[in-house]
């Protein structure tokens, strides 16, 4: 079992097959060598935790990405779909799933961290700058010339 | 818990960040041995991450990155150089303290530190890891050289900083380890895992710019295996030489050996696997190839000698290089031939072949084939192109030979007449599977032979012999020579030796079948008879040259079978072979009553006396029809076992006191001429059969190809006959012309040399 400390100083006790899904701790177990100390984890609070918990509990079992696999890193990211499961895990608000994107890419989580972004990518599907702006509570510091110059470079992206 | 510098915040700027990052680094690179926290890990990590994420600018702004035309920013420039400027310094005091080193203790120095400083860049990789996978792999993707995961970037410094301004001091590291090798190959006792260190980090700074996955053997081979390879050249060329002239081949094939060995084992021990070829290729030249002459010289030596185990070392040595075996090869094959043709030398008599004892020739040529086998097999490993030479060999001292002189006819025929010897009854060979072993033997020796046909109609005859004689020693035997005959040349090679079994079960039926009818028929039958009625194609027996009167006494039964004959089987014709046939006659006069075993014509002669006791030559020759000069023969043998007198010229007397030891008297003994005529007369059978073997081959050929060429057919003609004998060129032209005459085939309209097949 592995005992992890989150910066708001919440104890988590955790398989080692579970935690062992961050790269992160899977690389330090490895290197210094298995013990009963604490590990702190400084940008993580509980609350985000417990949820990167949830989902590396549900894929323990499942085998670690291998070098092949992240070499074929590209096919990977064309595809916006996502498993049942981690759509239904997914499912948080707006908040919530931004600190689980950052905890993904701070624990090295690759799947999860995959998982998050796919599924910012389908909110912004199909919206309007001003559409995400509002979506994602921006403000817009373009002038309008800045703007304009912007649409014009990126036509050809336009979908029409 | 205590730490030395509390851990920055998470947007601090480079120094602070830098401050704390150096001396977590120096701290694994230098003293890991006392150990790292959890919690110190994690701090390092995520202060290195912190800085990578943070979005503000830190120190210089990379200029591509203005205009914000690039994204996101990618922090990590200023944290990767800083750990460049770290191993830097961290090398060139290594390099300080190595500078005054030499050979082991350098090697020493250098592997320590080399297991501290990879050990610890892994590390530090893995704390830094997401500066490999944010800005590192944005400035590759990006084009940029000469950027490099973290732990890559630890072996390029190393390299650059560390690693090459020692070999630039004369290879200093590499000829340490070299000189320790050459230790080693003088047989003293060296630190392998040292040299395994060494060796094992050129290669890790093999690194592919363009692949870090892929090793790249170019430092190790660089400044190592070039100059590895070289040293060994001249170490082994030095040492062979030396060897060889205070030793002899045989003691130096095994120092080869070994250091062929040891060589070997080198390349598994401590060096990368990549110069196992070169190291080996290069050592056998050195060792094997440069000496071969020499080698090559102490082979007939060896032979010789039968020094098994040098010939095989020899063997295996030469297989290891090009060309290596070819020479054995030829000089065995002439030490067989040499073998073969003096054993066969040194059993010929005085009386010259005719003198030689079948089982002697044919023993001497199985030792001599049975010993360079087994070399063959157990010196040369059954290797092919030895066994080629031996078949070579064989084939020639088997056919041409002291004994044989230049006819190829001899060998066949004494070969012919030794599986007679073990096929008969007396064959003296009282083991089980002994007889069996004898044939296979014979067998050996068979397939060396060149004129097939000559041991065919030798072997006919004898067979037809032994079996109108009954004095086969099994059919067992008979049928499992007739197979091995078979299996070696094929159905049409046995198809008369097996039609000869077949007569002769047919003739034993019939027998049976005609004295069963005698009985119902005729109750005087007061002769025991018994018939073989042999097929004229099948069988190599004549009829008898000269004339016979049937004695009065066999007359009937003769009639009775001739009759019994054609009534079964009207239209063939029955040849009565007389010099074939035998009688057993009991004499009536003497006491004990003798039972004479005796040939037609003995028991001719004989049953003349039932009413003479003296008759004069003339009167013989008148009563039994037989010729002068085989009737004085005949009497001969009579006279001998004292049957009959002889006291006056040309007058034979009746022997009333006839005494013998046996009961059972046999006097059917060959006559002299009819031994000597035998042999000319099967070598004449082999020449006309031969005619028609050509003949036919010719006719096949011509009705097959329509048209041919003379040379073309003659080549075709020999290459269908080989097998059986070797046809003569001029034998070949006869048979064409025959052919020409008999008009089965023409000249072609206006060529000389061009046939065509008439249909």
């Amino acid at each position: 079992m592995v005992n992890l400390v989150t910066s708001d100083n919440e104890s988590f006790t955790v398989e080692k097959a579970v935690a062992s899904r961050s790269v992160l701790i899977k690389n330090m177990l490895e290197d210094v060598g298995e013990s009963d100390q604490p590990i702190p984890l400084p940008n993580v609070t509980a609350s985000v935790l417990k949820k990167v918990l949830e989902y590396c509990d549900h894929h323990k079992n499942e085998p670690m990405p291998t070098s092949e696999d992240l070499a074929a890193e590209d096919t990977r990211k064309r595809t916006t779909d996502i498993g049942e499961w981690d759509q239904k895990f997914i499912q948080v608000d707006q908040e919530m799933l931004f600190e689980i994107i950052l905890a993904a890419n701070y624990l090295d989580i690759k799947p999860l961290l995959d998982v998050g972004c796919k599924t910012v990518a389908n909110m912004i599907k199909g919206k309007t700058p001003e559409e995400i702006r509002k979506l994602f509570n921006i403000v817009n510091d373009f002038t309008p010339e800045e703007e304009a110059q912007i649409k014009k470079e990126n036509e050809w992206a336009e979908d029409r | 818990m205590a730490l030395a510098h509390p851990m920055p915040s998470a947007n601090s700027d480079l120094a602070t960040t830098w401050a704390f990052l150096e001396e977590g680094v120096d701290h694994i690179m230098t003293r890991l041995k006392e150990g790292v926290s959890y919690s110190k890990y994690m701090a390092l990590y995520t202060v290195a991450y912190n800085y990578c994420t943070s979005s503000r600018m830190h120190g210089t702004p990379d200029p591509s990155a203005l205009g914000g035309r690039s994204g996101a920013n990618l922090v990590g420039s200023d944290l990767y150089n800083n750990l460049i400027r770290y191993f830097v310094r961290h090398l060139e005091t290594l390099r300080d303290t190595s500078d005054p080193l030499l050979d082991v203790a350098l090697l020493r120095y250098y592997a320590d530190e080399w297991d501290r400083y990879t050990t610890g860049a892994n590390y530090i990789n893995r704390l830094f890891t997401y500066l490999n996978r944010h800005w590192v792999k944005r400035e590759k993707d990006e084009g940029r050289k000469n950027v490099y995961a973290v732990y890559t970037l630890a072996l390029v410094q190393w390299k650059s900083v560390f690693f090459v301004h020692i070999q630039n001091k004369n290879s200093k590291l590499a000829n340490a380890v070299l000189r320790l090798i050459e230790a080693q190959r003088n047989g003293e006792t060296i630190d392998q895992s040292l040299v395994k260190k060494v060796v094992d980090s050129f290669v890790s700074l093999g690194l592919d710019d363009s692949d870090t996955n892929k090793a790249s053997f170019d430092v190790y081979r660089t400044h190592f295996e070039t100059p590895f390879i070289t040293a060994t050249e001249q170490y082994y060329t030095q040492e062979s030489e030396a060897f060889l002239a205070e030793n002899s081949v045989s003691a130096y094939m095994k120092r080869a050996e070994e250091r062929l060995r040891e060589e070997e084992d080198r390349v598994e021990i401590y060096l990368s696997s990549t110069t196992r070829k070169t190291l080996v290729s290069k050592c056998e030249h050195v060792l094997i190839r440069e000496h071969a002459n020499t080698i090559w010289d102490d082979f007939q030596n060896l032979l010789d000698y039968d020094k098994d185990e040098d010939l095989q070392r020899m063997y295996t040595l030469m297989s290891r290089i090009p060309e290596g075996l070819e020479p054995l090869r030829k000089r065995f094959e002439d030490h067989v031939k040499r073998a073969g043709l003096a054993a066969v030398e040194k059993i010929m008599g005085e009386g010259g072949v005719d003198a030689l004892e079948p089982k002697a020739y044919v023993d001497a040529l199985l030792d001599v084939h049975k010993k360079n086998e087994e070399t063959v097999t157990r010196s040369f490993r059954g290797e092919a192109g030895f066994v080629a030479s031996l078949d070579r060999a064989c084939k020639e001292f088997v056919n041409k030979n002291a004994a044989t002189g230049s006819s190829t006819q001899k060998s066949p025929e004494l070969l012919a007449k030794h599986t007679d010897a073990l096929l008969r009854k007396n064959n003296k060979l009282s083991e089980e599977g002994a007889l069996e072993e004898a044939l296979n033997q014979v067998m050996t020796l068979f397939k060396y032979i060149e004129d097939k046909d000559v041991f065919q109609t030798f072997y006919t005859t004898k067979l037809s012999k032994r079996l109108i004689h009954g004095v086969s020693a099994s059919d067992e035997s008979e049928a499992s020579m007739i197979s091995k005959l078979k299996e070696a040349c094929g159905f049409e090679y046995t198809n008369k030796l097996q039609r000869m079994f077949t007569d002769m079960s047919l003739s034993k039926d019939l027998t049976d079948s005609f004295k069963e009818r005698m009985l119902q028929t005729h109750d005087d039958m007061d002769i025991n008879f018994s018939v073989m009625v042999l097929g004229t194609n099948f069988w190599p027996l004549n009829p008898p040259a000269h004339t016979f009167t049937i004695p009065a006494d066999i007359l009937p039964t003769y009639e009775r079978f001739q009759r019994y004959y054609q009534s079964k089987h009207s239209g063939r014709k029955l040849t009565w072979l007389w010099n074939y046939s035998k009688n057993e006659l009991r004499a009536n006069y003497t006491n004990p009553k003798y039972i004479l075993m005796t040939s037609s014509y003995q028991m001719a002669v004989l049953v003349q006396y039932n009413n003479n006791d003296t008759l004069s030559l003339d009167e013989l020759v008148t009563a039994t029809g037989i010729g002068k000069d085989i009737l004085v023969q005949v009497l001969g043998v009579l006279v001998k076992a004292k049957i009959l007198i002889n006291e006056e010229q040309e007058q034979y007397d009746f022997n009333p006191n006839f005494k013998s030891k046996k009961i059972r008297v046999n006097l059917n003994q060959p006559i002299k001429a009819e031994v000597k005529a035998e042999s000319t007369e099967v070598l004449k059978t082999v020449d006309e059969d031969r005619k028609y073997v050509i003949q036919a081959t010719i006719v096949r050929i011509m009705k097959a190809r329509k048209t041919m060429k003379n040379q073309a057919l003659i080549q075709e003609v020999i290459g269908q006959i080989a097998s059986r004998f070797n046809p003569k060129i001029p034998d070949i032209k006869k048979a064409i012309d025959t052919l020409l005459e008999k008009d089965y085939i023409e000249r072609a309209d206006g060529s000389r040399d061009t046939f065509n097949y008439v249909a």
